[in-house]
């Protein structure tokens, strides 16, 4: 995939599409397939959190399916708006763009409103705001950026190793807030971009080895000292994920409820009145992180598929935009999208099925809340946008 | 990439498949239970009927304050139970027993307080939120239609102890109401019904979000009929009540107990049967007042009270004395060592064996053959009969103690509703089991002579000796005592119509004795003198005028007792030998019936209360009047055994 760099940058640019091209090229030059299977994600989404949050506030069934249906519509502006701007002007602006992003972080740190003892959202009134989210395609645009302009020394340690550090600043600071399960997706957000913009295997290995000892010191060593870098509730879910049945009332009350939700569904779901597990709020969190679950539940394993396949088509078309890009940035940028997107799917399917650790991620497209799906929007708007020049551009 | 998609798609869907189709139906069945909440629906308790289906007991609805402690969030419990028990009047500390009591059954609420005043209920209801956890309902409370009456027999129900939960085992469960006593512990089987269980759904804070929903219906309580005539029954207590006063104002300050049995001498059906002091089992109704309790269980107080939750006419023990003299008259008899025709002086005292044993009336010197003996209750006459028993050569044993067995001294008789005390019928086996000094572990004369008058060590109860005087009226068997009549249907409010009857308790055959009928009937005409010789009759001034044939004995037992302060008002113990009052006799003497009326037995004791004749029999006398429905004689007693 990504062996020849060099001739994709020079591809680029010389085929630059001119500005003010035929509207009606670039149109026919968008990935059908991704737009309609990211349609029909957000369509069954709708559909699920209504069904799932009928019961949750007394007097407005539809109270969550209508915000829901608003973040949609800016999330669909997003989208065109990813689309239109070429990924070139965001390679150039790329440090006002990351250095906004961190600049908020750190208000988030700052002024942000406590949920459940984590600082993620800052509070616009009406409407909170999760920096962590947009944060991830500053993260992945910035590092991309970096290292395409270092493209001739990627095999060198140090240039591997600037990356990585630039990538820990935000890497920490949503670690902190704490927010572990975002702070996961966004080292396997910077992993793929390292991986898209060819890296050596070595490397890549080394880091891997680097962050297995850098778990097992969090997790065992620094603890054993004296030094608790986790909070005890992240180890106790680390924990509860190896073990869940250690303590079925306590730290490992949620997967426990979360798989009953998951098994009772069965082959063809419980439906939106049967599923008690939903609805009588025995699964914490089932518009949110645990949204999956409640899918589950309700439409049972022939639904959950169909998302699961929704997804599948999303990655797979993703993997294709990666090949078509025209330059090593567009295609380390689409690879890492797709990199994340895999990663969160797989968390945080993963942590309701008892095979991931329990982390409050959400699941794109699906789980009720405007920054996720603004951002997870503008990332498919951002594949467009570098499918679309790359077919401009010739590249198949 | 592609392939790392791949794989990652492969393992959700793997798992999704175990999770959901394999092992699906386990996920079901936990989400199902976690929802649903089951709970005990108690029946309503039968009810308690007298002879002819008047309700004695029944229930009433009432209101009850509930606390499921599970249900109050964490932290909140104390102040919870401190303003429970500020609102309801319920000692904190009691209240907190109850609820570390129930720590690990969920399902069992703690009851607070039942019959709430109205106001308490519906600030509870209003102020739902500042009382987690607690919930007021509709329960049945016990009713005693007619107060104290027949306290003892009927007997009060309670919430079952740990203890009883874990001897009655299977159906059972922590926070039923059974019975405790009296009727309603003896046949609390039927009484108690079927619970039901119906299901409530919780959400995952445990708050209700359906209707008590019956997944199976509580079956009521079955009705008991006893074979209790209430009217009877009221007219024992009232005689009862009567002759304690009368036997005070007649000098014998201490009477402050006694006993009534009334029965059927051919069937064994109990119509009376009064204990003296008692109690209002009400008290033990919903949630006990313990201040009230307190008086009825705690030892000092209860003895002060002459212990009032003693059934005296089942449990109470009593040396017999001259009640028992047809016992040894039959026995001897039987054992062929009297003729009932020959003649025995009756003296005012006889030295045996060095010790000195008088007659109760010190003027009576003449020779008398049973019939007076018995009519005049002589006991010179008997101690002589008692020497011959004393002499008797060691092979033919005890023969006095094995015939006062077979009439039933000294053995539980079956009643239905205990608990029965046996008694104690001495005999030279237990003395030298029961006593440690040579002296005293040996069988004396004096120890037959005590007995062949129903003194001594002998304890006996005044059901025991109902039924040894039934067989006087019923041609010389001994009947089985009993209770409850059937069971029954209950009915519904207003329902008339026969009832319908599942079970009855049929009576147990009467048993024969092979006692000489001829020796029966001279004790019969003993005991017909007794109530009838204007000379000797011990209770001729009482039954002599009465329009209604009557026959019986009287019995004025000494006994060793121990009163305790406070007993009627004493301000220190006191302890001397006091005559218990005994009467035991039948009416009408002879025939099948009188006005339309069955025989009837009764035994009245008056405990402390004197002289028999003079009290035990007027009290007796009052039963008769009220059963054979005739006017009240008047009486003229004189001092008697």
């Amino acid at each position: 995939m990504a062996t020849e760099p060099g001739i994709w940058h020079a591809r680029s640019r010389r085929r630059r599409p001119q500005a003010g091209a035929d509207v009606g090229h670039f149109l026919r030059s968008l990935d059908y397939v991704l737009l309609a299977a990211t349609t029909g994600l957000v369509a069954y989404g709708l559909w699920v959190i209504r069904a799932i949050t009928g019961d949750d506030v007394a007097a407005d069934p539809s109270y969550y399916f209508v915000r829901q249906s608003i973040y949609v519509g800016v999330g669909v502006a997003a989208l065109v708006g990813a689309t239109l701007v070429s990924p070139d002007l965001l390679r150039r602006y790329r440090h006002v763009l990351f250095g906004a992003t961190l600049a908020l972080m750190i208000v988030v740190f700052v002024l942000g409103s406590a949920v459940r003892g984590s600082r993620r959202w800052i509070d616009l009134g009406s409407f909170q705001f999760q920096p962590s989210e947009i944060g991830k395609l500053a993260l992945i645009v910035f590092v991309a950026g970096f290292l395409a302009e270092r493209a001739k020394r990627i095999d060198q340690a140090g240039t591997v190793l600037s990356a990585i550090g630039l990538a820990m600043v935000p890497v920490l600071l949503v670690f902190f807030e704490p927010d572990f399960g975002t702070a996961l997706v966004y080292l396997a957000a910077t992993v793929s971009v390292l991986f898209f913009a060819g890296v050596r295997f070595g490397h890549l290995a080394s880091l891997g080895v680097a962050a297995a000892g850098l778990a097992v010191a969090l997790l065992w060593g620094l603890p054993a000292a004296g030094i608790q870098v986790l909070r005890p509730y992240q180890i106790d879910r680390l924990v509860g994920f190896l073990d869940p049945d250690s303590d079925p009332s306590g730290s490992t009350y949620n997967i426990t409820q979360s798989i009953t939700a998951v098994g009772a569904g069965g082959l063809d779901g419980r439906g939106v009145a049967g599923a008690t597990q939903t609805n009588l709020n025995y699964l914490p969190e089932h518009a949110t992180d645990f949204v999956f679950a409640s899918l589950a539940e309700q439409r049972g394993f022939l639904g959950a598929s169909i998302l699961l396949l929704l997804y599948a088509l999303v990655v797979w078309r993703g993997i294709k935009v990666v090949a078509v890009a025209h330059s090593l940035f567009s295609a380390s940028v689409a690879g890492a999208i797709v990199g994340a997107f895999l990663f969160q799917i797989f968390l945080n399917v993963g942590m309701t099925i008892g095979i991931a650790p329990i982390t409050g991620i959400p699941l794109p497209f699906i789980s009720y809340g405007g920054s996720s799906m603004i951002t997870s929007l503008a990332m498919i708007g951002m594949l467009q946008a570098i499918h679309a020049r790359g077919r401009l551009a010739g590249n198949r | 990439m592609g392939i790392v998609a791949v794989a990652l798609f492969a393992v959700l869907f793997f798992r999704l498949w175990a999770l959901q189709v394999i092992s699906g139906d386990d996920y079901l069945k936990s989400a199902r239970s976690n929802q649903i909440r089951a709970f005990r629906i108690q029946p309503p308790r039968g009810p308690i009927l007298d002879r002819d289906g008047v309700a004695l007991v029944t229930n009433v609805p009432g209101t009850i304050v509930r606390l499921w402690p599970a249900d109050v969030p964490d932290g909140r419990l104390d102040e919870t139970v401190r303003r429970l028990s500020e609102l309801l009047d319920v000692p904190e500390k009691e209240l907190w027993q109850s609820v570390r009591a129930r720590a690990g059954d969920p399902l069992t609420p703690v009851v607070v307080k039942t019959n709430v005043h109205d106001a308490k209920a519906n600030y509870l209801d209003e102020h739902q939120a500042e009382f987690p956890g607690v919930r007021v309902g509709p329960t049945q409370l016990r009713r005693y239609e007619l107060g104290s009456f027949a306290a003892h027999l009927l007997g009060y129900v309670g919430e079952i102890t740990e203890l009883e939960l874990r001897q009655k085992g299977e159906g059972y469960a922590g926070g039923d109401r059974i019975g405790k006593t009296g009727v309603e512990a003896a046949y609390d089987d039927y009484l108690r019904g079927q619970p039901g269980v119906g299901q409530v759904r919780v959400n995952a804070l445990g708050e209700r979000t359906s209707g008590l929903v019956p997944s199976r219906m509580p079956q009521a309580g079955y009705a008991v009929r006893l074979t209790l005539d209430t009217d009877l029954q009221g007219a024992a207590e009232d005689a009862l009540r009567w002759g304690v006063q009368f036997a005070r104002e007649n000098g014998s300050w201490a009477a402050n107990g006694g006993a009534i049995v009334a029965m059927n001498p051919l069937n064994g059906e109990l119509l009376a049967l009064a204990s003296y002091p008692t109690f209002d089992p009400s008290v033990f109704s919903g949630r006990p007042d313990p201040n009230k309790v307190q008086q009825l269980f705690d030892p000092e107080v209860s003895a002060a009270a002459n212990h009032p939750m003693l059934n005296r006419a089942v449990s109470g023990l009593y040396p017999a004395g001259s009640v028992f003299k047809p016992v040894t008259a039959l026995a001897a008899m039987s054992e062929g060592i009297l003729d009932p025709y020959e003649l025995i002086s009756c003296v005012p005292e006889r030295i045996i064996d060095k010790q000195k044993f008088v007659n109760w009336d010190p003027y009576r010197n003449e020779a008398m053959q049973l019939r007076t003996a018995l009519s005049n209750s002589c006991d010179t006459y008997f101690y002589d009969v008692a020497l011959r028993f004393y002499d008797l050569p060691p092979e033919r044993g005890n023969p006095l103690q094995d015939w006062a067995k077979k009439m039933g001294i000294g053995i539980e008789t079956g009643i239905d509703v205990g608990p029965e005390s046996a008694g104690l019928l001495p005999t030279p086996a237990w003395r030298k089991r029961h006593f440690d000094t040579a002296i005293d572990r040996l069988w004396s004369s004096g120890d037959s002579v005590q007995l062949a008058i129903g003194q001594g060590d002998l304890l006996v109860t005044p059901l025991q000796m109902t039924r040894f005087y039934a067989l006087f009226a019923n041609g010389g068997k001994l009947v089985e005592p009993h209770l409850v009549k059937s069971i029954e249907q209950p009915r519904a409010e207003g329902e008339t119509g026969p009832p319908v009857v599942l079970r009855t308790f049929a009576a147990k055959p009467p048993q024969g004795l092979d006692l000489n009928p001829s020796f029966i009937q001279v004790v019969r005409e003993g005991l017909w003198d007794a109530t009838h010789d204007a000379n000797y009759g011990t209770s001729y001034g009482v039954f002599g005028f009465y329009e209604v044939p009557i026959a019986g004995k009287t019995g004025t037992a000494e006994k060793f007792v121990t009163l305790p302060e406070g007993y009627l008002g004493t301000d220190q113990p006191f302890a001397r030998l006091m005559d218990q009052a005994w009467w035991c006799g039948w009416g009408p003497y002879e025939g099948e019936s009188w006005g339309g009326k069955k025989p009837l037995v009764v035994c009245a004791l008056v405990e402390n209360g004197g002289h028999g004749g003079e009290v035990a029999a007027p009290v007796a006398l009052r039963v008769f009047a009220e059963y054979f429905d005739t006017p009240l004689p008047a009486i003229a007693p004189r001092e008697s055994d």
